[in-house]
């Protein structure tokens, strides 16, 4: 009996390298950070538009279909180079493309806008960056797919890569079913 | 020579003595001063609610000790919601409601930390019962 205690610290310390061992090896980011926004409500807010001169009005905006979110601003630079996928979900009409400009020059990001073209079929203005902590925001660029029921299905952190492009494609897939 | 050695040894102790030390004395803080309320109460509660709260961005530091850009807006907001009369626990559940527990600096004792806080007193009964059963067995 003794001696089988005596193993015990052995099968722990073992059970507790394997699972560090497995962390270590499994495909995640340690940095990012669940959401906790996930399966509800999207943020209801109100600001002012980048592209139209009526209000943004986000109870308007968000209706029966999914909307993709992407929090973005000229001066990121991460935001130009996941800057092609979201053209590429501008492209899908069973989805509606949002952006919200944080903490941005108006001006610079209408250029930049040009310049790699607009994907967004409307922007809101976050100037101070409120909105982004309503949706518990920490780094942009960032990813959010609502459902058309107003529901937060899934969230990205960092920029959108082939990977994320295909999973939020198959969550769009789904709710189009 | 001996002389010249003691002399040496004495000036690394003293360098190493001040590097152990640095760290209290240089608290380093983020809060500037444009964001300050007058009323010395009420600073002093932002503050303490500030020293709990995790800087999402550095992940190991509170907002009161960071510059990043969003411990900063975090701060100010903390601060117009205790202008506003918001009791502290309102103000913790405004800021776990949108970045969840990961942001208080101290894991809440909730059903699912459970471990979190009792795995390390299991490991030390167990660990104190294995020793004492092995020092017997060798007397």
């Amino acid at each position: 009996m003794k001696k089988k205690i005596l193993i015990l610290p052995f099968v722990i310390f073992s059970l507790v390298l394997l699972t560090f061992f497995y962390l270590l090896i499994i495909d995640r980011n340690p940095s990012e950070i669940p959401s906790t926004l996930l399966n509800k409500n999207y943020p209801k807010f109100e600001t002012e538009s980048l592209l139209k001169k009526e209000k943004f009005l986000s109870v308007k905006e968000f209706e029966n279909k999914t909307v993709l979110v992407n929090f973005f601003a000229s001066w990121c630079k991460s935001c130009s180079t996941e800057h092609k996928f979201i053209q590429r979900f501008s492209d899908d009409e069973t989805i509606k493309v949002i952006g919200i400009n944080y903490k941005d020059n108006p001006k610079k990001a209408l250029a930049w806008l040009k310049k790699l073209g607009n994907p967004y079929s409307n922007i809101a203005i976050d100037k101070n960056g409120r909105i982004a902590i309503d949706w518990g925001v920490y780094g942009i660029p960032e990813t959010f797919v609502v459902s058309p029921e107003g529901i937060i299905q899934y969230r990205h952190v960092g920029p959108v890569n082939n990977k994320i492009f295909k999973k939020i494609n198959s969550i769009i897939k789904k709710n189009d079913k | 020579m001996i002389n010249k050695n003691h002399i040496s040894t004495k000036i690394f102790i003293i360098v190493m003595m001040i590097f152990l030390f640095l760290p209290f004395f240089n608290k380093s803080y983020g809060v500037e001063p444009d964001e300050v309320l007058e009323d010395k109460k009420l600073e002093l509660r932002a503050r303490d609610i500030s020293k709990n709260i995790r800087c999402m961005i550095c992940q190991n530091q509170s907002i009161d000790e960071s510059s990043a850009p969003l411990a900063k807006d975090l701060r100010i907001i903390i601060r117009s919601k205790i202008k506003e009369g918001k009791k502290n626990d309102e103000i913790y559940e405004f800021l776990t409601d949108r970045y969840g527990d990961f942001i208080l600096l101290k894991p809440p004792f909730k059903l699912t930390t459970l471990a979190l806080w009792f795995l390390p007193f299991i490991f030390f009964v167990i660990g104190v019962y294995v020793v004492l059963s092995h020092n017997k067995k060798s007397k």
